[in-house]
């Protein structure tokens, strides 16, 4: 029996008695978990770090704490696949952005390679209560502008050694800014991914002189699974024809083959024009990352949240793209049930979001606004079965009547 | 000579008048809380150059690249956040500025004892000199409590090194404080402290009597701000002298003690809108012999915060997680640092996609 099987078995049996307890309890939420097809008002229950019950009505004198939810959404928390929080000048640490966001797991993009992994595993993912996982970069040293075009760092061999000893956190191998000529990068990063069995990110440039002219010929290197981020900016995969104003024919086909492509908002990949056009056109991005760092977090601030609330602003509906935030990447990294649901057995992972409505606006990357009427926004998280983040302070009691507290569990 | 002189003064004095003057930025029409200059109600900010350029009633829209409406919101100086900890190279609990200072309206953070006269030369290089939110520093004396090398370092980099924290070395500290004219940030209450000097952490414990001349600072953080030693010492009329986060990685989530929240939780307990900006602005920047700051004096550096007042029911933790709901709350929706619009969430400084044109090579 695997242990999440276990985990059920015992869940079940447990719910079977009367007296049961769960240590947290969230009532009367919408919760939209796309994996087991809920979009309706039902109670999460959560026992120690797993998902204990979804269930309509579960007795309040069943939670140890119990937050009442009416009025919000609950879905599984939120898995940022383009995040930066190691190596590169501009990442920020993932606690004090992923957790007030709703993001429970994060994949670093190729901050680190297999040269500086050990250090980003001891300084920052196991001093993070946010899921911190990987795209080890092909290049050795990682997303450094020293070593980004320098083929004799890109070594698939100890990329894929790396990968074999760390596969609790790397997922998979990134490769970008390759400012030399060829395909080097490429092919190195997707050789590595087939030793390792993993799938690969890319991020290129098409650059003058770099012989890399044809978006086509990129995308007939990757395998189904292989991934192409930043897709709605103007410079990487043209993903919208310049002159017939149409997605490109090689991409719905690169699409029909298994190919992935996510949306990596960054500072410079979300651009009205592109964005609103590909979605017109019906091409969504599979998954939804935010590519935050140091500049992006300023003017566009495209947290998960804020990537949500856009891709609903140009027509996506709320449960799809929590489908886009969740489950799609849990199933691109391979970790889909562990992550990205909230069956029950999985890890208590778990967002709470309030959707108000009103006049908001919203930036793309060059810093030009639309205006829209719904935002979403984080309210609280759960990681691991604990509360992390409480805007609101639904979780805890009124200072006036809990007596001569301390700390409050 | 000396009447050429006068006529190039009397020509520099008089064309802003004429309107000759052109802004990089108008701030239109916010209620300007600006506590130095005793401003308090409708006016125009006026921006350039990364200066302050003028500020009154009815500055020609005309005359500025980027115009803000601000007629529904508070238009204040830049916040100065004198506890935080942002020595990520060298702390446990540092935090990135990035992530933590802007979109508060904090535009000049102080790092309170994150680093030691070893390690401060190291924070500069890899971290104040790289941000592009004003950071300065209270060094820390705790390490080896070493007065000497400490006020030979804060007398090396006046510019940067306001003070020395400390948590019980509070001799060493003041030795140091007066060997180098800096003040002291004290997390534990002396009776040594000097007119001044600050004392953080004000409502981690009650107290019932000030000390004339020292300063009372809120410090929030993860273990300095409690509901029930605040709202008692609220009533009793105990205000802080300055507000500040103690922003750290143990605090930044749960509770969430970043600035405006902060400055929320004053407001719910007893503290005007007015005050509340006060000692988040002019009173922290005298605290630290740094006057230019936490003003929209006219010819000041342009640091700004545009900040908006929500109504409703909101809840709030204290370092305990224990809540208090109060009705308003306080959120930064635009920042100015050094006449550069760096948070901006309402888009009010920037165009529309209908309006923008064609704005990429692609058609």
């Amino acid at each position: 029996m695997n242990p999440c099987n276990l985990f059920r078995a015992a869940a079940l049996s447990c719910s079977l008695l009367s007296a049961q307890t769960y240590d947290l309890l969230i009532k009367g939420g919408h919760v939209i978990d796309p994996a087991n097809r809920i979009d309706r008002v039902m109670d999460v229950a959560v026992s120690g770090n797993r998902i204990a019950r979804v269930a309509a009505a579960i007795p309040p004198s069943q939670g140890r704490k119990v937050i009442d939810a009416a009025g919000l959404y609950v879905t599984p928390g939120l898995i940022d696949l383009h995040a930066h929080v190691y190596g590169y000048d501009g990442s920020l640490f993932p606690d004090d952005t992923a957790l007030i966001a709703g993001t429970t797991t994060v994949v670093d993009a190729g901050g680190s390679g297999w040269r500086t992994f050990d250090d980003f595993r001891k300084t920052v993912i196991a001093r993070s209560s946010t899921r911190v996982l990987v795209f080890l970069n092909i290049v050795g040293h990682g997303m450094h502008s020293q070593y980004e075009s320098d083929p004799a760092d890109m070594a698939p061999e100890p990329t894929a050694k790396k990968i074999e000893e760390n596969r609790d956190v790397i997922v998979g191998i990134k490769t970008a800014h390759f400012g030399g000529v060829g395909w080097a990068a490429i092919r190195s990063a997707v050789q590595a991914g087939r030793l390792a069995k993993v799938p690969v990110m890319v991020d290129d440039r098409i650059l003058t002189n770099s012989g890399r002219t044809s978006r086509e010929k990129l995308l007939d290197q990757l395998r189904p699974g292989d991934m192409h981020t930043h897709i709605f900016n103007d410079r990487q995969l043209e993903l919208i024809d310049r002159f017939t104003g149409k997605v490109q024919p090689y991409v719905w086909e690169a699409r029909k083959r298994g190919l992935l492509f996510d949306l990596g908002h960054g500072a410079g990949s979300f651009l009205w024009p592109v964005a609103s056009q590909a979605m017109a056109q019906g091409f969504l991005p599979d998954t939804i990352s935010t590519d935050l760092h140091a500049t992006s977090i300023l003017m566009a601030q495209p947290d998960m949240p804020n990537c949500i609330s856009k891709m609903m602003l140009l027509g996506m509906s709320l449960p799809d793209a929590i489908l886009r935030s969740t489950m799609n990447p849990a199933k691109s990294i391979h970790r889909f049930p562990e992550l990205g649901t909230l069956n029950e057995g999985a890890a208590a992972d778990i967002a709470v979001f309030a959707l108000p409505s009103g006049v908001f606006a919203f930036k793309d990357s060059w810093h030009v606004k639309r205006l829209g009427t719904k935002r979403l926004e984080c309210v609280l998280t759960v990681r691991d079965g604990k509360l992390v983040f409480d805007r609101d302070g639904l979780g805890f009691p009124l200072w006036s009547t809990a007596g001569a507290y301390q700390v409050i569990p | 000579m000396r009447a050429f002189s006068f006529l190039v003064l009397t020509l520099a004095l008089t064309l802003p008048l004429s309107g000759q003057e052109i802004y990089d930025l108008l701030l239109k029409n916010g209620h300007v809380i600006d506590p130095a200059n005793h401003r308090n109600g409708h006016f125009d900010v006026a921006v350039t150059g990364g200066r302050i350029a003028r500020v009154g009633a009815d500055l020609p829209a005309s005359h500025a690249r980027i115009v803000v409406d601000a007629g529904q919101y508070y238009v204040t100086p830049g916040l100065v956040d004198i506890d935080t900890d942002f020595n990520w190279i060298g702390s446990e609990l540092g935090l990135k500025p990035e992530a933590e200072t802007f979109q508060s309206g904090v535009t000049t953070a102080v790092d309170a004892g994150g680093s030691s006269w070893r390690s401060f030369e190291e924070f500069k290089k890899l971290v104040i000199d790289h941000s592009r939110t004003r950071l300065l520093a209270f060094l820390s004396i705790e390490d080896d409590r070493d007065a000497d090398a400490v006020a030979a370092m804060a007398q090396k980099y006046p510019q940067a090194i306001v003070g020395i924290r400390t948590r019980n070395a509070i001799d060493a500290a003041l030795k140091a404080a007066e060997r180098s004219h800096t003040i002291v940030m004290s997390e534990s209450g002396s009776s040594r402290l000097r007119p001044g000097d600050i004392q953080t952490h004000v409502y981690s414990r009650p107290l019932t009597s000030r000390k004339s001349g020292v300063l009372y600072d809120v410090g929030h953080g993860p273990d300095g701000f409690w509901f029930r030693v605040a709202v008692p010492m609220m009533q009793r009329g105990f205000l802080p002298d300055t507000i500040s986060s103690g922003l750290d990685r143990n605090s930044a989530t749960l509770p969430r003690a970043t600035m405006i929240d902060v400055m929320s939780k004053m407001l719910n307990i007893g503290m005007t809108l007015p005050q509340v900006i006060e000692r988040s602005t002019v009173n922290p920047a005298r605290a630290i012999h740094r006057a230019d700051l936490g003003t929209l004096s006219e010819g000041a550096i342009a640091d700004v915060a545009i900040i908006e007042q929500q109504t409703g029911k909101f809840g709030y933790l204290d370092s305990g997680r224990a809540k208090l709901i109060g009705d308003r709350k306080l959120a930064c929706v635009l920042t100015v640092r050094n006449g550069q619009v760096v948070w901006d969430t309402e888009g009010l400084s920037l165009p529309d996609a209908s309006t923008a044109g064609p704005y990429t090579n692609f058609k």
